[in-house]
């Protein structure tokens, strides 16, 4: 189950170095597409202006396309795993939802149902980021290499998915890191994705029971 | 009353996205600013010819609008304000109400424009009679001259350019002021009326010249600069006051609350007796190509066309070129002539490069600087579902 004595290896090396650049390039494109959109000067001026803060954004673009391309081809079977996971739902998923597993305060939640890898809402984060993510890639690279050909509705188009598809994503990922990082009842998972990729067995039985059942079972 | 307002038309506001797709659809290059920055209009290579702004995905570019100014004669007592309406309008203002494109709303144009209160309202179609004859004989000196026939050692040099587009001439002025000679000495169907109307016109219907206005309905944004050039003064006056594109006369109307659909069929009032389809054809591209060698040939031949429709110039290529044969009845032969048609200038430099460097095998060529035509200015209906 782990090399470590109490914990589990919940997220692989490349799977943290590959979360790592997306984050990093989801943070730059993020702030140079509200300057973007916004004409927010002081923030095109972290990036040397409008026109660099553009160039900064559509080749971040690329390396946000193509790092986890690469992973992808590298790692297939567990990122198979990782989609059959998270389309996977239960009624212990449903149960789960119900009780928003117990982390909003006024939804009463004496019994939160076991759950996998990764819990319903974490379940539904990841088709939110995947789906987004093509969403954002395939409005975004026209919008960059095909604006002088392209009809203008579908530059306008382009525009309109690629900014509410951005909308929803940094709420998301704001939601995400909000339960990762700073909420008592899971902080704990930010070290796992973000330093060792170790979590505690303790906290992975109660939160991952499903999970842990079957780590078990392998052992 | 002065109404020059400024000659810069074009302008692009704060509301761009910084897309950069109107830099490909700029025919000068006049658009400045990479992706991503706030882009803005060089007046000096600016050609006025509101593609950009047709084009805008986010309706971000406009032009300059004559519209208080046109409003404001309207009110005035003292005025008799004139207007013409240019034949590409009538088959797009429909769109403005919901009516299909090229649905003809001509009569109800003219009962709407009787309504928001123009004294005299008239049809561009004679001016474009007016232009055609005078760019048709203007080519037959030049090809008289060409082929040597005594008397006409002074007309200009072959090939003959049109002169009707405003974006074109203001091309030619910028980027090359060689290929001036070539260019038509004709004045555009717009101002030819202007100055007809405050000559002609204007002893006709018994009115001070100083007291008229002249109003264009256009569909083209250069218009607005053409009407403001400081040679357009043949009447003494400025002979073409204001500009008012296809889309600010459907929001006249509007403001206006007047009831578009339901108007009634109207006629125009007539200056001089009709015109001809050759006028109506010009809002197309190779129309005025097309009504050019009808006048010419019936001249040159002296025979009347059976078939008046030179079918091989019509299209919709950029660049498209025929061989026209005209008996020349002083010549007793019959000579080939070659021409050509631009559809937007972007295609245009190599044909003037061309001509400069004398490699040319055109006689006549018609340039227009929107894509098929004058039907496509920059002052037509913006539909944003389908473009």
């Amino acid at each position: 189950m782990s090399e470590i004595k109490g914990k589990v290896l919940k997220h692989s090396e490349q799977t943290r170095t590959m979360h790592w650049i997306h984050l990093i390039c989801f943070i730059i494109l993020g702030l140079t597409g509200i300057g973007f959109y916004f004409d927010i000067t002081s923030i095109d001026n972290l990036f040397g202006g409008s026109a660099n803060a553009s160039n900064v954004h559509v080749w971040t673009g690329v390396v946000f396309t193509l790092g986890p391309l690469i992973y992808v081809l590298f790692n297939f079977e567990k990122f198979a795993k990782f989609i059959d996971t998270i389309t996977t739902f239960t009624k212990d998923d449903f149960g789960w939802l119900k009780t928003m597993g117990g982390y909003v305060p006024f939804i009463k939640a004496e019994h939160i149902p076991p759950q996998d890898k990764y819990n319903a809402g974490q379940k539904i984060l990841g088709l939110l980021v995947i789906i987004g993510c093509i969403l954002m890639i395939v409005t975004g690279f026209p919008m960059w290499l095909l604006r002088d050909t392209m009809p203008a509705i579908l530059v306008w188009l382009c525009w309109k998915v690629h900014f509410w598809t951005a909308v929803i994503l940094i709420l998301a990922i704001l939601g995400h890191f909000f339960l990762a990082a700073i909420h008592p009842k899971s902080r704990v998972e930010f070290a796992s994705m973000m330093i060792d990729g170790y979590v505690d067995a303790e906290y992975t039985s109660h939160h991952n029971a499903k999970w842990f059942a079957q780590l078990k079972k392998a052992e | 009353m002065s109404t020059v307002v400024t000659k810069e038309i074009i302008h692009v506001t704060d509301r761009c996205k910084s897309c950069d797709h109107c830099t490909s659809v700029c025919p000068t290059g006049a658009i400045k600013g990479r992706l991503g920055e706030k882009h803005y209009i060089d007046h000096k290579k600016c050609v006025n010819c509101g593609q950009c702004l047709i084009n805008c995905p986010f309706g971000a570019i406009v032009d300059m609008s004559m519209a208080e100014q046109v409003k404001k004669a309207l009110a005035d007592p003292s005025k008799v304000v004139v207007v013409q309406t240019a034949p590409a309008v009538r088959v797009a203002l429909g769109e403005e109400f919901g009516l299909e494109p090229g649905a003809n709303v001509k009569g109800k144009m003219f009962a709407a424009l009787r309504r928001l209160g123009f004294d005299k309202v008239y049809d561009t179609e004679f001016a474009a009679d007016l232009t055609i004859m005078e760019e048709g004989t203007e080519l037959i000196h030049r090809i008289f001259a060409h082929v040597g026939v005594p008397g006409y050692e002074k007309s200009g040099p072959l090939p003959q350019f049109t002169s009707c587009c405003p974006a074109w001439i203001k091309y030619a002025e910028d980027r090359y002021p060689k290929i001036l000679p070539h260019i038509s000495s004709a004045k555009s169907p717009q101002q030819m009326f202007g100055a007809v109307a405050k000559t002609y016109a204007a002893q006709k219907l018994n009115v001070n010249p100083a007291d008229m206005y002249v109003v264009s309905i256009m569909p083209c944004t250069a218009k607005k600069y053409e009407c403001q050039r400081e040679e357009m003064i043949a009447s003494g006056f400025q002979d073409v006051d204001a500009v008012l594109t296809t889309r600010e006369l459907a929001q006249m109307i509007k403001d206006a609350g007047i009831n578009f659909l339901s108007l009634p069929d109207e006629k125009a009032d007539r200056l001089i007796g009709s015109s001809t389809g050759a006028a109506t054809i010009f809002g197309v591209t190779g129309g005025v190509m097309e009504a050019a060698l009808r006048t010419a040939y019936e001249i040159l031949s002296g025979q009347s066309l059976g078939n008046v429709e030179f079918k091989t110039v019509r299209g919709r290529k950029p660049i498209r070129e025929a061989t026209v044969n005209i008996p020349i009845k002083e010549l007793g032969k019959t000579v080939p002539v070659n021409v050509c048609i631009v559809s937007g200038l972007k295609y245009v430099n190599e044909v003037i490069e061309d001509v400069l460097a004398g490699r040319s095998k055109y006689h006549f060529i018609e340039v227009m600087n929107c894509p098929g035509g004058c039907i496509n200015g920059g002052g037509q209906p913006i539909r944003r579902d389908t473009y």
